[in-house]
């Protein structure tokens, strides 16, 4: 059974407005763990309490109500101490000083955890191999690129060698390129040192390709807690588009439309589409069937595939849709 | 043992900042030592000759002071505003160290960089004037260590307001004016601010720096001040500060500035 290192129960926060005074519920009642040696993508649309949560796991910001613990530490009653067993990147490179070197970085975040400089400088030795910073040690952090600047912020994390690390956006503003480095970073820290790193990302292609699970926030509440391969299969679509050179008979047509009555046909001089979903993967021999019929020929078929993207932002909006059913 | 890392690199890190900013590190060192040599030549030809050697000693034990307390009740201010602004101020209430440990290192550090400067120029402008004061460091040194800690204390209150209230700068500015006034009063116009923070302790240094009192020949009740002072006032501050990172803490302010 997986052990939990992070256990968030029925937290709740509010805050009043300044100016209204009416109180905002940021969290309302939420409950997740997160287990030994995984990488959890909390999601969420913007408003929907990520961020309070995050940083609530971190320590920076108390709950109303509920407590969280990591490693078994209450981190409202040993804040301290919870906090041993955490680091988090918040603000990606703001989370950095502009004006002192990356090695300087790396040895002031580690000292203020109360590590020598000579403790750690084996350590920061291998992550700035590891992040391929190791040319730039000695360059200002304001003189990096933002790639470089996200990595050091998670290299800083990583020094501070707790066993959970939080990373809000890693790949927020990055090129494609420092963005899928960053990815093998971070799959690496997960698979070969053990750590358990909770992510809240607007990049569903980051979430899909890292995370194993996912927690998804919406208006504060936890609306879905599940496997990412899970919440692909229940949103899984077999819908292909056949492309034909040519047309297809008054015959081919209706045999169509009485085995797939939603498919949807549309013909052209040169090339003529079918666009159908099909419940059964055995039902593409019986649409070939009647192709066969008349020779018809094809040309390409394709089958769509659903992303992550659409599978979150199913949820988001369906959980609005009912809310709005209910409402009514 | 973790402590001392802590302020081990906080130290490094101020001595890293003041060669980083190298002109204004420079630009302050020049200001004081022209500061100085203006003291030691302007008294001596406009001030009364009969008293002139107390006048010198006066205004710049005043002065080294009042730049000793804007370095570390100001100064901790401001640090908490740009910590905020920048966004690492959450990086540090992130260390399992408390904030509060970080802060008062950054204290120490401030106050220990800046003392050696001051005390090294006061040296070059008294070779260059070829004046030279009274410094009887072992009296000195044990008043100027309690005062120092009781400055802290009201560092530690200016940090911990300054977590929480958003438009502290203009506040700040006012405030070493008022810092000014309480370095520059000597404790006989007002007897009562002997309670305040430091006041007691700059009092007692110009005592010994002016007329040459020995720190054996003070009375028990100004050591018992100074010492009451030192722990009451790093007290108050820690209970202020922690107060205001818990308020802090309840409403998300780390981040938000």
């Amino acid at each position: 059974m997986a052990q939990a290192i992070v256990e968030v129960k029925h937290v709740k926060k509010s805050y009043k407005k300044r100016k209204t005074k009416e109180y905002i519920t940021a969290v309302d009642d939420i409950s997740f763990t997160v287990n030994k040696g995984e990488i959890l993508g909390l999601l969420g649309p913007n408003g929907a309490g990520k961020t309070t949560t995050i940083k609530m796991i971190c320590g920076l910001v108390r709950p109303d109500s509920g407590s969280i613990l990591i490693n078994g530490i209450d981190n409202q009653i040993k804040r301290l101490d919870a906090q041993e067993h955490i680091s988090a990147v918040l603000e990606g490179n703001r989370n950095l000083y502009w004006r002192l070197t990356v090695r300087e970085n790396l040895e002031y975040f580690a000292g203020n955890r109360g590590k020598s400089r000579k403790e750690v400088a084996g350590q920061i030795d291998e992550l700035l191999v590891q992040f391929r910073l190791k040319d730039k040690e000695n360059e200002m952090v304001n003189r990096l690129s933002r790639g470089m600047q996200q990595k050091l912020a998670i290299a800083v994390a990583m020094l501070a060698g707790s066993e959970v690390i939080l990373l809000d956006e890693p790949t927020l503003g990055l090129d494609i390129e420092t963005g899928y480095e960053v990815r093998e970073l971070l799959r690496d820290i997960v698979r070969n040192q053990k750590r358990t790193i909770i992510i809240t990302s607007h990049d569903m292609d980051v979430i899909q390709d890292l995370c194993e699970r996912t927690v998804i926030i919406n208006s504060g509440k936890v609306v879905t807690d599940d496997r990412v391969e899970n919440l692909m299969r229940l949103f899984e679509v077999r819908s292909y588009s056949v492309k034909l050179d040519g047309h297809l008979s008054e015959e081919q047509h209706q045999l169509l439309l009485n085995k797939f009555p939603e498919l949807i046909y549309s013909p052209d001089t040169y090339q003529s589409t079918i666009e159908v979903d099909l419940t059964k993967s055995q039902e593409i021999y019986d649409l070939f069937d009647i192709l066969k019929l008349e020779q018809t020929p094809v040309d390409t078929i394709d089958r769509k595939t659903i992303n992550f993207e659409q599978v979150f932002m199913n949820i988001v909006k369906g959980e609005k849709e009912y809310a709005l059913s209910e409402r009514a | 043992m973790r402590f001392l890392n802590v302020l081990n690199a906080n130290i490094r890190r101020e001595y890293i900042m003041l060669k980083r900013y190298l002109p204004n590190t420079i630009a302050m060192l020049v200001t004081f030592y022209v500061i100085f040599l203006g003291m030691f030549f302007g008294i001596s030809l406009v001030g009364d000759p009969s008293t002139q050697d107390t006048n010198i000693q006066y205004v710049i034990v005043n002065y080294i002071f009042w730049f000793m307390t804007m370095a570390v009740v100001n100064d901790i201010g401001w640090q908490i505003t740009n910590e905020a602004t920048q966004g690492t101020l959450e990086q540090l209430g992130m260390s399992p160290m408390g904030i509060w440990k970080i802060m008062s290192t950054r204290l120490i550090s401030t106050t220990v960089l800046d003392f050696v400067m001051i005390v090294a120029l006061l040296y070059l402008s008294m070779f260059t004037a070829g004046q030279w004061l009274n410094v009887d460091v072992i009296s000195i040194l044990p008043v100027l260590i309690l005062t120092l800690i009781s400055m802290f204390g009201l560092g530690l209150i200016i940090a911990g307001f300054t977590m929480i209230l958003k438009q502290i700068q203009a506040f700040l500015q006012i405030l070493q004016f008022i810092l000014a006034g309480l370095t520059f009063v000597p404790l006989s116009v007002a007897p009562f601010l002997a309670y305040f923070p430091f006041v007691k302790g700059i009092d007692m240094v110009r005592e010994i720096m002016i007329n040459g009192v020995s720190i054996n020949e003070f009375a028990m009740s100004d050591i018992l001040i100074l010492v009451f002072n030192a722990v009451f006032y790093f007290a108050l501050g820690l209970y202020v500060f922690l107060s205001c990172e818990r308020y802090a803490m309840r409403k998300g302010l780390l981040a938000h500035y």
